[in-house]
């Protein structure tokens, strides 16, 4: 009876049929998306359908598989589209945003961690709370600020900004987690060596803090690549467009390009899965401790 | 004997006192400054009703008005006039060169001038509408300034009641350059009160209340003196100005006389200090019908004027009172020793402080004022005391019970009403998060499964969804459920059902936004769950079997409250993501049908970028924020307390 009920016993033949329906069910729409893509046609349907479709002919038009593989869609995207150019301005956005941002939140975090200061814990903690303001109540302001304000709407600056500012509470959580952990007494002995402060942050704490460091810069710049709402909030010019907005512009009211789409969201997407992939365990710690101090 | 108190004071004092005067000085510069551009408009007006009513008299034709262009042309503001006769499409006389570059005086316009004559017919227009109502609400005086300051104006000409034509006249005043005010009367004022100030304090000696009360009492004294200075400033300033158009409008009447003489024609008789008007053609009313100056309604004008600025005087006051204070309770002294003590920690701290103060706690403390207003797309330049509405918003908002609406199809949901859409939220919040952490736990127990084959693939191809930029899951969601070709449709049709419209009806779209938010919400979940179990030693299991607990009895008192650290927080997270998840519900639904299914979030932004009621807006994201704090403090209370047991 007991080795009946040994975790090791559970016969896995259920398990795998269970896993199996759930991994088609995850990936399904990611192989849509491929074949949509790969089909060369800017339809959403699989194959065409005849007058009276039967059982099998409806299973081939839920089957992810194309009717005949082509790169038109991509091709197409890259030189017909203008995709290729708000896929530009995503990655400078991007980029922008996560050099600006990451060093802001380099020399907070290292200050956070490091010194006694006023004002310490009152910084940190109206960092926490930000992250509960609702988007749209700072959107409208900020809309005014940026686009009525500064004129900077349309702009790659007026979006880089605010990227950059709504990514510190995040990056100096996630970085003066991992200063914490850094021993003082390397410092100290350096501080006796007469190496000054300046020089021992950037000689000293940044160089042990580069995974940290690196983790944060690719979470900045994955927020930055995957933003909508802002970037469609400001950007209502054609040619300035992010590829989320450019992306939507394919599929929403009339235009039905949903082979664009595809295409565009594959080329999107890519770059973005791989980062994750290696990221998500550094992800997951980060945020469940924020969740726990807060 | 010490001076320390009394050093700090007059510091505190004098830093006070320079801050009021400059921001005083300031204020004083802009309305002086605002009047040299209108004395300008004014002095241009004048000229220009003296040219248009004269054309009028002579009917905006023949030798007479040319007689009027030459007499007003030129002078030292280089004055150049057109006058054209819209009735009959001819340019009558004028002094532009490019006039008579296209033919001699007087011809028919060309097609190039067609913009004179649109501008005649606009004006014209201004004129009509303002006859049908009580008050003039169209301007009839087009007015217009170039970057060089060329002052460039226009007006009908009226004939018997009728506008027959149009005056143009283009003009560089001297007085559209800016006057320096002077900053010296202030200036003395403050060395003053610091004089006083401190022959007072040695009488007083080394107390402290009684020296900031001297102090406070002094500041007090500087700006009101400093307030009733720029008021008599501007009086003095308005009579001379008004004493200057007065003497103008003299001038301007003897030339007209002259130019009817020159025509032959008599003039009638009128009342030359109407020229004198804004550009509705409202007399000022400041000069006389015998043209000289009436000091009284001067003296109103001013006090308005006064009255608009009291608002600003009071801020003025204040900053110079809270400077004053922050020096003189010597806080500032504590401060800046701080800020020197820990200058290295400030100095790494200060960029990400400054961009977090500017474009996240600014917005946000600026977005709950804009909450009190009623501020729209077409408003966002106006002050914002002008759009004031104090608690109305909220009051529309919570106080609209009317969920169902009578129509003509009957008795209906009314879905815009706020009640409707919070409910909605909670239900989109509970039913996703459900179905995040059951999902997310059941395939982490499975695959925490001892020895099972090809764990890791599993788990790479199920955290997918999880890695998939969320409006990219949406779009495709969206285009799966799409009614005529979407792969669901296609699905329920092989197995012989009918093909749903899926966003045409409040619980299909329900089902549709909620299948497309559980997809991509149980990965995380699971990851979160299956990291906790696998740090559940194997060793806890061991000891239960071998006490002989049953499966399910290791499950609850091994696997859940090993769970529980783990998972509090990122359900915490999770219902917070779920709440605020805009991208599922703008892209996928869009609210369809008739906003049946729009969430808080999704609400607001459309009312701020779709109605554009910026105001309204800002009310109903401050209420969400209120849920989400009240949620917050709601759940740290109840995690703490289950964290004491």
């Amino acid at each position: 009876m007991a080795d009946r009920t040994r975790t090791g016993d559970t016969p896995h033949l259920p398990l795998h049929i269970f896993l199996l329906i759930f991994t088609a069910i995850s990936t399904y729409p990611i192989l849509w998306v491929f074949t949509v893509a790969f089909s060369g046609k800017q339809s959403l349907a699989f194959v065409d359908l005849p007058p009276n479709p039967t059982f099998f002919d409806r299973l081939r038009g839920v089957i992810p598989w194309p009717d005949e593989v082509s790169l038109a869609n991509f091709v197409s995207v890259m030189t017909d589209q203008p995709f290729g150019r708000w896929v530009f301005n995503s990655a400078v956005v991007a980029a922008a945003t996560t050099v600006v941002g990451v060093a802001m939140a380099c020399s907070a975090a290292y200050a956070f961690s490091r010194f006694k200061f006023p004002g310490r814990r009152l910084g940190l903690m109206s960092f926490l709370v930000s992250q509960m303001f609702p988007g749209t109540l700072t959107l409208i302001p900020l809309y005014i600020i940026v686009v009525q304000w500064l004129q900077l709407g349309s702009s790659w600056l007026g979006l880089i900004l605010v990227y950059a500012a709504t990514s510190i509470p995040f990056s100096v959580w996630m970085l003066k987690g991992y200063f914490d952990t850094i021993p003082r007494e390397l410092e100290e002995s350096a501080l006796i060596d007469g190496a000054s402060p300046a020089r021992i942050f950037f000689q000293i704490v940044l160089p042990l803090a580069k995974p940290a460091v690196a983790v944060t810069a690719l979470f900045s710049f994955m927020t930055g690549w995957n933003e909508f709402i802002l970037a469609a909030t400001f950007m209502d010019k054609e040619p300035m467009y992010t590829a989320p907005v450019g992306l939507r512009f394919f599929v929403s009211g009339f235009s039905e390009q949903w082979g664009f789409f595809a295409a565009g969201a594959i080329i999107v997407s890519i770059p973005v899965v791989v980062l994750f992939m290696f990221l998500q365990k550094y992800l997951v710690s980060g945020l469940t401790a924020g969740a726990v101090k807060g | 004997m010490s001076f320390r108190l009394r050093k700090t004071i007059v510091i505190a004092l004098a830093l006070g006192g320079a801050l009021a005067a400059l921001l005083l000085h300031l204020l004083e510069s802009s309305n002086v400054n605002a009047n040299a551009r209108a004395e300008a408009e004014r002095a241009a007006i004048v000229t220009l009703r003296a040219i248009s009513d004269t054309s009028g008299w002579l009917g905006a034709e023949g030798e007479g008005v040319r007689a009027a262009v030459a007499s007003w042309s030129g002078g030292a503001e280089q004055r150049k006039v057109r006058i054209s006769n819209t009735d009959n499409r001819t340019i009558e006389a004028s002094s532009f060169p490019e006039d008579v570059a296209n033919g001699e005086l007087p011809r028919r316009m060309v097609r190039d001038e067609k913009p004179i004559y649109d501008l005649g017919q606009e004006l014209a227009s201004a004129v009509e509408g303002n006859a049908g109502g009580a008050a003039a609400t169209k301007e009839v005086v087009a007015l217009e300034w170039s970057a060089d300051g060329w002052l460039k104006i226009a007006t009908p000409i009226f004939h018997e009641g009728a506008v027959v034509g149009i005056v143009q006249t283009v003009s560089k005043p001297a007085a559209g350059a800016t006057i320096a005010v002077p900053w010296w009367p202030l200036a003395v004022g403050v060395v003053v009160i610091c004089v006083v100030f401190l022959a007072g304090a040695f009488m007083i000696g080394e107390r402290k209340l009684p020296l900031l009360a001297f102090a406070a009492l002094l500041l007090v004294g500087f700006l009101v003196y400093g307030g009733r200075a720029i008021t008599g400033a501007l009086l003095e300033q308005r009579i001379a100005i008004s004493t200057q158009v007065a003497k103008q409008v003299v001038e301007e009447k003897g030339k007209a006389l002259a130019v009817m003489q020159t025509a032959a024609v008599a003039a009638p008789q009128f009342d030359a200090s109407l020229w004198d008007s804004d550009r509705f053609l409202k007399p000022r009313g400041a000069i006389k019908p015998d043209l000289t100056i009436d000091r009284a309604k001067i003296a109103k004008v001013v006090a308005g004027i006064a009255e608009a600025n009291r608002s600003v005087m009071i801020a003025i006051g204040l900053f110079a009172f809270v400077l004053f204070i922050f020096v003189g309770s010597e806080s500032a002294a504590k401060s800046w020793a701080a800020l020197v003590k820990y200058r290295e920690a400030y100095s790494y701290v200060t960029p990400a402080m400054i961009g977090m103060l500017v474009l996240v706690f600014f917005p946000f403390f600026y977005g709950i004022t804009l909450s009190f207003t009623d501020q729209n797309v077409y408003t966002t330049n106006s002050p914002l005391k002008d759009l004031w509405v104090g608690f109305k918003n909220y009051t529309e908002i919570l106080g609209d019970f009317n969920i169902m609406e009578r129509t003509d199809a009957g008795l209906q949901f009314n879905y815009k009403n706020f009640y409707w859409t919070l409910f909605m939220t909670v239900m989109w919040t509970v039913t996703n998060v459900s179905i995040g952490v059951s999902l997310g736990l059941l395939l982490a127990l499975i695959l925490n499964t001892k020895g099972l084959a090809f764990r890791s693939a599993y788990r790479v191809l199920l955290i997918l969804p999880w890695a998939m930029p969320n409006y990219i899951t949406a779009l495709v969601w969206k285009g799966m459920f799409h009614q005529q070709f979407g792969v669901v449709n296609q699905v329920i049709q092989m197995f012989g059902g009918t093909p749903v419209s899926w966003f045409e009806r409040p619980l299909t779209s329900f089902i549709a936004v909620v299948a497309t938010n559980g997809w991509l919400s149980f990965p995380f979940m699971m990851v979160i769950s299956l990291g906790a179990l696998q740090s559940i030693p194997a060793d806890l299991y061991e000891a239960a079997r071998v006490d002989g607990a049953s499966k399910w009895q290791q499950f609850t008192s091994i696997t859940l409250p090993s769970l529980k650290p783990a998972l509090v927080p990122a359900v915490i997270l999770s219902v917070v993501w779920t709440f605020n998840m805009f991208n599922i519900i703008y892209l996928v639904s869009a609210g369809e049908p008739a906003s049946s299914t729009e969430i808080l979030i999704t609400q607001a932004y459309k009312i701020a970028f779709e109605q554009y009621r910026y105001g309204y807006a800002a009310a109903y994201s401050t209420v969400i924020f209120m849920i989400l704090l009240a949620y917050g403090t709601w759940q740290n209370r109840v995690t703490r307390a289950t964290e004491g047991i």
